[in-house]
């Protein structure tokens, strides 16, 4: 075309001292899950030297069952985070679905969960009409809804959800059975269909790329036409269900519900996102990364356990590794 | 002559009101619902004013710190954590120890927790990961430490030291002047800071306008890291006023946990926006008080102390509800 | 020595964002007492100078020297310590705090910066408002007042004229003047090619990352300038652009230019009388009040008005963002009345907004930016056109957007941002095309592609009202032009022969000799 001689990316990479942790380095920041693949290997590596058995078909499973619940959890964080959002509710969420369902599993499996997920139809819908109607920040508006979820399940479980806190056998065997000769958990079935789902949504359809477009500039999008409410308040809902599924899910694992139930997975769900490259700003990021992210903090978690370290050490391990991981990323992604 | 300075003073009034209408309007709520509470009970007095002011004071003090980082822009998620970690120290360090000794310490915390914390803040703006990444990262290790210092409830500290936050060398009891003393001191000294010296003013810039304040000259890396200094200090003051307040410490995570989101709520009722820059920290203190007023004025209204969960998250999303349905109305009408 | 030792000089400077190189190798030298012009067209690398003189980013390679001493900048405070002040474009003021508080902040002496302000005429300033809420070009006023309270060695103004009254203006040159009789320097970037001409001494022209031309005065041979008051050397401003420009590309331009003109007679004719879009009587407070134009199928409007008359209100009325006090809007003969933008762009009223902030997604590719308006309905949102890539590809072609960073919207130049902004339209579709000031701040090609571009729209049948701030764009583009001032529409002229001096005459509130 015309004559001024730009370098390319790739010839800048070539001109580049041609070190092998400088390409590496550029691959890395080209293709950020690579990188997290790598690091995943690693732990599953460093884990299997700590407890050989882990290095087995049911290790894999177990690492499976606990990263399913948060894997979809973190998807919820996914795509608000992507519309520079965040849902600080949704473990409150997640508790409070599974709290239901186990409460109506005499009304049969099925009533049980569309019962549990309403739950997060109806506060996924409260949480959007407040950020994107009363333009409430995001932080501050699912903050003080788990605070009121917290207060009305409290109250709830003394009066009209008294009763059974046990799921019934159908949500136990989807929580946390397995087929295939014990091999392959049906959590992992349900998150896969959601993963696929998922990608689907945010890389092949409208609603994705408005996703994107509103975390990275809102007044953009909607002087472009959208109405740019009607977005959020649809990301607040889809976020709320996956709650709901996550905590249905999370607790057809332990069989029995309480209203601690989901807690601790709540800056787990943020820290996958951000781990897989999620940008809490909004705009940049997609769901394969948050998948990796939870696989990550699943593998780190039981790598803790096996280690017997205590709870102590497990949470500094754990925060060390999350922020180191953030860090890198960042490192890597700016050069790029 | 006279005239004109004087309507210059009432124009200035005026401005002044218009701009901080929003701390006002926390006090008011305050007076009012400390009066509601005072005709709900059979006796109002002494101890019932201690009793609130005391059981303010770590979340006013937390919420204190989390307003200056928020005023520089940021977000610090292991605030909590940071007050779980000094309740740990100082329940371990301070226990049958004398008096001098206790004060020592407590300085040495504070200093020691604003350092450990400028630390984060330096970390935060030399890896550019958002505050909330690495807050709440470091929120997991500062746990972490707390519990391994002091792996299950217990410790103490010293009577005189209760006393200067409580009131009473038993913690019951005793009174007024104490607490309302450590609270009023501190939230002044940083309001002054922040509003008045060139520190304080830099911190406000760069939550207002990052990129203008470094074209401006500012050190905007420093003003971020005195952000989370102070941030830090006052963290420590919670978890001692925490030590202070149970006569032990108590390093569980979901402690630290609910301060850290309690703290937020109240910088926002507060009247300080998340995005930064503006807001004032009195208004903070007023909104932490509310907060921990709820629980009395529903138990004395007999009100499942439960349903101040609800209470309380229904005031947080109203009112910004209605805040955000002002700026709207105000949007179109402009 | 010093005197031939100039006070500001850089050697071989380099910088590069990414993949993409702002600065290929540029060399400036700024005397004392002199007004150095520093020219080009858009991504020709004059910010990214100013920047790295400034202190806001390092250089990749070479040197910045002042006044002989190398010196490294890591931040805009050191590039003030050695007596560099620096005005750019938006102007570095903390918006949450007052004015008082913001010379606080910098440290400056309250009496010199109340001197300059009054040397502006702005005695008046509140220092007790909060930035926040004043205007653009107060706020660069005091700007400007504050790097002087500095009593800095070397002034770099960045555009400064844009944002200001022809007074205000008029004051700064000069406040130039005088700046060159005390041995100081300063440093201009400007489109405005007139105030080269009228005050500066020297000009450096970048293209592409390096220097092209240095123009000097013609009579005076090396040493240093007299005592001269004003100056200006002897090229003419055609010599000034094609230097900026380099010449085949103004061969090109000039073809185009032609090329544009002539399918206006055959046009305006062949059009459809119908009226694609009508105001009657609107009415925004007072800020714009009682408007009312018709405009047609074919049609290009142009509206001309000096800063600040109520256009951006009219344009924020026009595309649905804002709702009028009083009148009506009419699209083909029906009344509308819009809640949002939505519902404007669902009648096929399009917006292209003035400020390029507000129209793209800056961390988002060229692809994500064309196809926003696509999904603008709730039925659209669950998958995506068929002919998606297709539409995109055609609007790049069309545009013929360099895409080589195309990853990032906000990594292309200006001109090409403004493509992107102008291709969401041709991707989405739209009957009426409102655009503010399109080419402002746009090199010179990028504008007669536009103006190009918008005459071919309009002969398949668009209805288009433009803005422009470039009172030469009325001619070359447009078919009627209405000037606005004071919020009112005073006068309506023939394009032909609309002039700069009727058009400025109007645009002032005068009446028109006819």
């Amino acid at each position: 075309m015309n004559q001024s001689p730009l370098p390319t990316q790739a010839n800048a990479a070539a001109a580049a001292p041609a070190g092998l942790a400088a390409r590496a380095a550029a691959l890395v920041a080209e293709r950020p899950t690579l990188a997290l693949t790598g690091i995943l290997a690693l732990l599953v590596l460093i884990t299997g030297l700590v407890e050989p058995n882990y290095l087995s078909v049911s290790g894999a499973r177990n690492t499976l069952l606990q990263a399913a619940p948060l894997g979809i959890l973190a998807g919820a964080q996914t795509i608000l985070m992507l519309t520079g959002g965040i849902d600080l509710s949704v473990t409150m969420i997640a508790t409070g679905s599974a709290y239901v369902a186990a409460n109506q599993s005499a009304e049969g499996a099925v009533i049980a969960i569309v019962l549990g997920i309403v739950v997060g139809l109806v506060v996924g819908s409260a949480n959007g009409v407040g950020v994107s109607v009363f333009r409430v920040n995001p932080l501050i508006m699912t903050l003080a809804m788990s605070g009121i979820l917290l207060g009305l399940f409290t109250a709830w479980a003394q009066t009209i959800l008294q009763g059974s806190t046990q799921m019934g056998p159908f949500i136990k065997l989807i929580g946390g059975g397995s087929f295939l000769g014990n091999r392959i958990p049906y959590s992992v079935v349900v998150w896969a269909l959601i993963a696929g789902g998922l990608i689907w949504l945010l890389r092949r359809t409208g609603w994705g790329r408005l996703l994107y477009a509103i975390g990275d500039n809102e007044i953009a999008v909607r002087l472009a036409g959208v109405r740019v409410w009607q977005v959020r308040i649809t990301a607040y809902i889809a976020a709320g269900v996956l709650g709901s599924i996550g905590g249905i899910l999370l607790g057809g694992r332990t069989g029995a519900v309480d209203l601690q139930l989901a807690n601790a997975f709540l800056l787990p769900s943020v820290a996958a996102a951000v781990i897989g490259g999620t940008s809490i700003f909004g705009g940049v990021g997609g769901y394969a990364g948050t998948i990796l992210g939870a696989l990550i903090l699943s593998v780190l978690n039981s790598m803790l356990t096996f280690l017997n370290v205590g709870q102590a050490i497990q949470q500094v391990v754990y925060g060390a590794i999350v922020l180191a991981l953030a860090w890198g990323y960042a490192g890597l992604t700016r050069r790029a | 002559m006279i005239t004109t300075v004087r309507s210059a003073g009432v124009a200035l009034w005026r401005t002044g009101l218009a701009r901080n209408t929003w701390t006002l309007g926390v006090w008011l709520l305050l007076s009012v619902l400390l009066i509601w509470y005072a005709t709900l009970i059979p006796v109002f007095g002494q101890f019932q004013v201690t009793s609130i002011s005391k059981n303010s004071l770590p979340l006013v003090y937390l919420a204190i710190g989390q307003a200056i980082i928020v005023i520089a822009g940021g977000i610090d998620l292991s605030l909590g954590a940071l007050l779980l970690l000094t309740n740990a120290l100082a329940a371990r360090l301070m226990d049958d120890q004398p008096f001098a000794m206790v004060l020592f310490i407590a300085i040495v915390l504070i200093a020691g927790l604003g350092i450990l914390n400028a630390l984060v803040g330096y970390v935060i703006s030399v890896s550019r990961v958002p505050d909330i990444v690495v807050t709440l990262a470091t929120g997991y290790i500062w746990s972490g430490f707390a519990l391994w210092i002091l792996p299950s409830p217990g410790g103490g500290t010293a009577p005189e030291f209760r006393w200067l936050f409580t009131g009473a060398q038993s913690g019951i009891g005793g009174t007024y002047v104490m607490p309302i003393l450590m609270m009023a001191v501190p939230a002044i000294l940083v309001f002054l800071l922040s509003r008045h010296t060139r520190i304080g003013l830099s911190i406000y810039a760069i939550g207002s306008d990052s990129v203008a304040s470094r074209l401006a000259g500012l050190d905007v890396r420093r003003a971020k890291i005195s952000s989370y200094a102070i941030g830090g200090a006052m963290a420590a003051l919670a978890g001692l006023a925490t030590v202070a307040l149970t006569g032990t410490g108590d390093p569980r995570f979901s402690v630290g946990a609910n301060a850290t989101l309690n703290s937020v709520a109240a910088v926002v009722l507060g009247g300080v926006a998340l995005v930064g820059g503006t807001g004032l920290v009195l208004g903070v203190v007023a909104a932490g008080v509310i907060l921990i007023m709820l629980n009395p004025i529903l138990s004395a209204m007999g009100i499942d102390p439960n349903n101040a969960q609800i209470i309380q998250g229904l005031l947080i999303a109203g009112v910004m509800m209605v805040g955000g349905l002002v700026t709207l109305l105000r949007e179109r009408s402009a | 020595m010093s005197e031939s030792q100039p006070l500001l000089a850089t050697f071989k400077v380099a910088k590069s964002y990414g993949s993409v190189v702002a600065l290929r190798e540029v060399d400036l030298a700024v005397r004392r007492g002199e007004i150095h012009a520093l020219l080009g067209a858009n991504g020709a690398g004059k910010s990214t100078l100013v920047k790295i003189l400034a202190g806001v980013h390092p250089a990749d390679a070479g040197a910045v020297h002042v006044d002989g001493q190398p010196m490294q900048f890591h931040a805009p405070a050191e590039s003030m310590a050695v007596g560099i002040a620096t005005v750019f474009q938006d102007p570095a003021l903390i918006p949450d705090l007052t004015v008082r508080q913001n010379l606080q902040l910098s440290e400056i002496d309250e009496a010199a910066f109340t001197r300059w302000l009054a040397w502006f005429d702005l005695d008046v300033l509140d220092f007790d408002a909060l930035v926040r809420d004043l205007p653009l070009e107060t706020l660069r006023m005091v700007d400007l007042a504050r790097a002087l309270a500095r009593d800095p060695q070397v002034l770099l103004l960045d555009e400064i004229t844009a944002a200001l009254t022809a007074e205000q203006a008029e004051r700064v040159f000069t406040l130039l003047a005088q700046w060159r009789e005390r041995g100081r320097a300063a440093v201009l970037i400007t489109h405005r090619l007139a105030e080269v001409r009228r005050i500066c001494d020297r000009a450096t022209i970048l293209r592409d990352g390096r220097n092209v031309a240095l123009f000097e005065p013609g009579a005076a041979p090396a040493g240093p300038n007299g005592s001269s008051t004003g100056t200006m050397f002897d090229v003419g401003e055609h010599e000034l652009v094609e230097a900026m420009l380099g010449t085949d590309v103004l061969d090109v331009e000039e073809k185009e230019e032609s090329n544009s003109r002539s399918p206006q007679q055959p046009d305006s004719s062949s059009s459809s009388e119908e009226t694609a879009f009508a105001v009657q009587a609107l009415t925004s407070a007072d800020v714009v009040r009682n408007v009312s134009f018709e405009l047609r199928r074919g049609e290009i409007l142009g509206l001309v008005a000096l800063e600040g008359q109520g256009q951006e209100r009219l344009f924020s009325l026009l595309s649905g963002d804002r709702r009028p006090t009083a009148g009506e809007i009419l699209v083909r003969g029906s009344q509308r009345r819009w809640r949002a933008p939505s519902d404007a762009v669902a009648d096929g009223v399009v917006l292209i907004p003035g400020d390029r902030l507000l129209t793209l997604l800056p961390n988002l590719p060229v692809r994500q930016n064309l196809v926003v308006p696509l999904f603008s309905r709730i039925r659209q949102w669950l998958r995506l056109p068929s002919d998606e890539r297709q539409r995109v590809m055609n609007a790049i072609d069309r545009l013929s957007i360099d895409t080589r960073a195309a990853s990032q919207v906000r990594r292309l130049s200006g001109g090409n941002q403004q493509k992107v902004a102008i291709g969401r339209w041709l991707v989405a579709g739209f009957r009426t095309l409102l655009c503010f000031d399109p080419t402002r701040g746009i090199d010179v090609q990028t504008k007669h592609e536009i103006y190009a571009l918008l005459r071919e729209l309009a002969a398949g049948g668009a209805a288009i009202l433009l803005y422009t701030s470039e009172l030469a764009e009325i001619q070359l583009v447009c078919d009627r032009v209405l000037i606005m001032h004071d919020g009112c529409f005073v006068d309506e002229q023939d394009a032909a022969h609309a002039t700069e001096s009727s058009l400025l005459t109007a645009a002032h509130g005068l009446e028109v000799p006819a």
